[in-house]
């Protein structure tokens, strides 16, 4: 994702040069030092253990602009740190044949960009004929049959790996875990070599290639990756796949570790597969993965206050949460008394339940763990579909809550289908979110004509509204996307895309870009930025952060910068607007 | 089994909750209503054999079930009595195993399930067999199924073997094949015969 990344507020580059940005991106990256540096160190303890390594053949340097093929990490078994200006490098002891346990992305491919990344994509979708990446995606694990001496498993873009303290794999995005034996022995080769000096590692940075590390008690989590995507971003998509873990074994499973190091997890993960891929899939297409906020289902103010009134009932009698869902979208959501629901988890909880099919087949009652809400415990997860995509989950710290849920989900359902919720849900889902295109135009003029989500009338009726019946046009001023995240609510609104961001592999560039600038925006060591705008071949991208909001818009790369400001100041006016409809409000309170 | 720590113990009698009702599920004497869990290993094909029972249906495509699915059906024996059968059907994968007692507790009957093509299976089945017998209700009836029984040639477990194990811990035995639906109505028939009717008749 080359870009002109430029970290101060309002700074436009008005010449947009898609070669040298690489090189730029990456000087740029060291020149602001501390955040990109290769290794993070505790203490200076490395100084004496890279030494130790005397041959550099063929070292990879972040500072090289080689971006030819022989651009490669080599994981191997001869492994060499070596420090130079305060970055760990990895040397590889030559090309890295296949029988060695090496990883090496891009091998003998030449140019290869992002473009490499999404022609696989394109190929994916192509094979299901979807539109929506959501459905172009096929659940469960590909590519079982490969192992770290398959080049296919080497050229992959994004690797996870969850292994154990000892070495033994637990679960490998692609391959089989039970191969990689070798390979997640050298990934805990080199954590704990690095931790016998009394430091930690956290990311290593080779050509493209990032190498991203978190360490949680005995379970390492790594993510070798040549996406460009910010190390923060990366590692909070680590966070998400332990929690995913936690969520499925509580953390006790530890003490499986202190029992036995040398434990064997695979089995008791056996089976969700799909699910860890599913949430891997959801790093490129749902935003709530790296904005920690949930999204809500728009609906009309008194249909979402039925949905609501119900459920504080069934709360009232002993549930802890009970949440309404349509796919990853909440229609409502109550907590009991003083019980309140991370983002994350609900992130966490939706994945797990529409990634295992055997829950659209029945009533289920399962143990599930939330792990920012007691990540030692289980709690028991009544979960029932009221229709193909809308589901019910009624959580319980009581075991044997069984009867009494499955009586509550009865009396919900009924009323639900009473008062029309289930099928308001329906059309919302056909309807979409809001549409850049529907942007009213004049600020002043909203009253009357305002475009009222969930209130379903004709884009004629509205004279403020010219939406195209299928395709988008893109709204005024250029914008094309936004997503707006109320800080308080915790909570984020996401436009329907629209033309020209129409394609799975564009909508996952652009989720891409606005995972970076979030990044940029919440990076502690630059301070808070307010304003950001930054143009490159792709998007002008604007983002804005208060304290009461964050936006993120995308424009045109032609836009105007004042226009697109303007616009912006609309796009923040229409979300207040219709806040009774895209926001659940009024709810107890999520702050954490 | 490392995930059982925040369970309840076992001894207190916590788990008892998941009964189909006070007077142990029986409503009256020609109506009666059971409780009935399944258990065995991962991908034996319980879901499998509920599924054909309830809905009629064979999904190959294989789905795992997740703690445990909840369906129910009632069928009416020759002696015109009906029965409702309360099914829980559990996940095989091992980090349920703990929670299993949360299942089966309170069960009139459990069927233990293998597939004739995995010894590893049948071995399962016989650890859920003395689980049973150490932790489940003492006059719980208990049928020894023989899965995947369409895959004859290539079966591991010797028909045999089923039988004697079964007649050894005073089991019922029968072979189904979800698939083709073969004997899968005449389990769930065989096991309403064999409850024991309200002594009040």
């Amino acid at each position: 994702m080359s870009s002109s990344d430029s970290n101060s507020s309002s700074v436009d580059d008005p010449n947009p040069n898609p070669k040298p940005l690489d090189n730029q991106l990456e000087t740029l990256n060291l020149e602001q030092g501390s955040d990109s540096i290769v290794i993070q160190n505790e203490d200076d303890e490395e100084g004496r253990q890279q030494d130790q390594g005397s041959s550099l053949n063929g070292s990879l340097n972040v500072n090289s602009d080689n971006h030819e093929p022989d651009d490669r990490i080599g994981l191997v078994r001869n492994v060499v740190w070596r420090r130079t200006n305060s970055e760990m490098e990895v040397d590889v002891n030559g090309p890295s044949s296949p029988s060695s346990s090496g990883y090496a992305g891009e091998r003998g491919s030449s140019g290869v960009s992002e473009d490499d990344e999404i022609q696989e994509v394109a190929k994916d979708s192509a094979l299901h004929g979807g539109f929506d990446s959501q459905a172009a995606w096929l659940p469960g694990k590909r590519h079982v049959d490969e192992d770290d001496a398959s080049i296919s498993w080497r050229k992959r873009k994004k690797h996870f790996f969850i292994l154990s303290h000892s070495g033994k794999p637990i679960y490998s995005r692609y391959g089989d875990e039970h191969k990689l034996a070798g390979f997640s022995a050298t990934l805990q080769a080199i954590i704990s070599f690095v931790e016998n000096g009394g430091d930690r590692v956290k990311l290593v940075r080779a050509g493209k290639h990032q190498v991203v590390f978190l360490v949680k008690g005995p379970i390492y989590l790594v993510c070798i990756s040549c996406t460009e995507e910010p190390y923060e971003s990366l590692k909070g998509q680590l966070e998400l796949i332990y929690g995913q873990m936690i969520l499925i074994l509580t953390k006790s499973v530890n003490r499986c570790f202190e029992k036995n190091p040398k434990f064997d997890m695979t089995p008791l993960l056996g089976g969700t597969d799909v699910v860890f891929s599913s949430l891997i899939h959801s790093f490129s297409w749902n935003p709530a993965t790296f904005l920690h906020a949930y999204t809500c289902l728009p609906l009309a103010y008194g249909t979402r206050q039925a949905a609501g009134a119900i459920l504080h009932d069934v709360a009232d009698s002993g549930v802890l949460f009970a949440i309404l869902m349509c796919k990853h979208k909440v229609v409502s959501l109550v907590g009991a008394q003083k019980a309140s629901l991370h983002p994350d988890d609900m992130l966490l909880l939706s994945n797990f339940i529409m990634s295992s099919e055997s829950f659209r087949t029945s009533e289920s009652f399962s143990p599930i763990c939330l792990p920012r809400y007691n990540p030692m415990a289980f709690l028991y997860a009544y979960v029932h579909y009221l229709d193909v995509d809308t589901y019910l989950m009624l959580l319980t710290t009581s075991s044997d809550a069984f009867y009494h849920l499955k009586d509550c989900r009865i009396r919900i359902e009924m009323v639900l289908l009473k008062s029309n919720v289930l099928s308001e849900v329906q059309r919302s889902m056909l309807d979409g979110e809001m549409h850049v295109e529907d942007l009213p135009g004049d600020p002043l003029s909203r009253f009357g004509s305002a475009s009222h989500l969930g209130e379903h009338q004709e884009p004629t009726d509205s004279p403020g509204r010219f939406r195209e019946p299928f395709a988008g046009i893109g709204g005024p001023a250029g914008l094309w996307h936004f997503i707006y995240r109320s800080i308080y609510l915790e909570q984020y609104v996401s436009s329907e895309f629209s033309a020209p961001i129409n394609s799975p592999q564009q909508q996952k560039r652009l989720y891409r870009a606005y995972q970076k600038i979030y990044a940029s925006m919440h990076d502690n060591g630059n301070g808070p930025h307010k304003t950001q705008f930054r143009r490159d071949e792709n998007y002008v991208l604007l983002c804005w952060v208060t304290p009461d909001f964050e936006l993120y818009a995308a424009f045109d790369p032609l836009a105007d910068k004042g226009l697109a400001i303007k616009t912006c100041n609309r796009v923040c006016q229409w979300v207040k607007d219709v806040e009774n409809e895209i926001f659940l409000l009024g709810a107890s309170p999520f702050s954490w | 089994m490392g995930c059982s720590s925040s369970l309840p113990d076992r001894s207190t009698g916590r788990l008892g909750g998941l009964n189909v009702s006070e007077s142990g599920g029986v409503v009256d004497a020609k109506n009666l209503r059971v409780k009935l869990v399944l258990l065995g290993d991962s991908g034996v094909g319980k879901s499998c054999i509920v599924l054909r029972f309830v809905r009629g249906q064979f999904d190959p495509t294989s789905k795992v079930t997740i703690g445990a699915s909840f369906l129910s059906q009632t069928i009416a024996l020759q002696d015109s009595t009906t029965v409702k059968f309360e099914i829980w059907d559990t996940a095989g994968q091992e980090r349920y195993a703990a929670l299993a007692p949360l299942y089966y507790r309170g069960a009139a009957i459990a069927v233990i399930v293998y597939d004739i093509t995995s010894p590893e299976t049948f071995t399962k089945a016989q650890y859920w067999v003395k689980e049973l017998q150490k932790h489940g209700s003492p006059d719980i009836v208990m049928a020894l199924v023989a899965n995947k029984a369409d895959l004859h040639e290539k079966r591991e477990v010797p028909t045999q073997d089923g039988i004697d194990y079964a007649e050894k811990n005073g089991m019922f035995f029968i072979e189904t094949s979800a698939k083709t639906a073969d004997n899968i109505n005449q389990l769930f028939e065989e096991i309403g015969k064999r409850l024991p009717r309200p002594s009040s008749t």
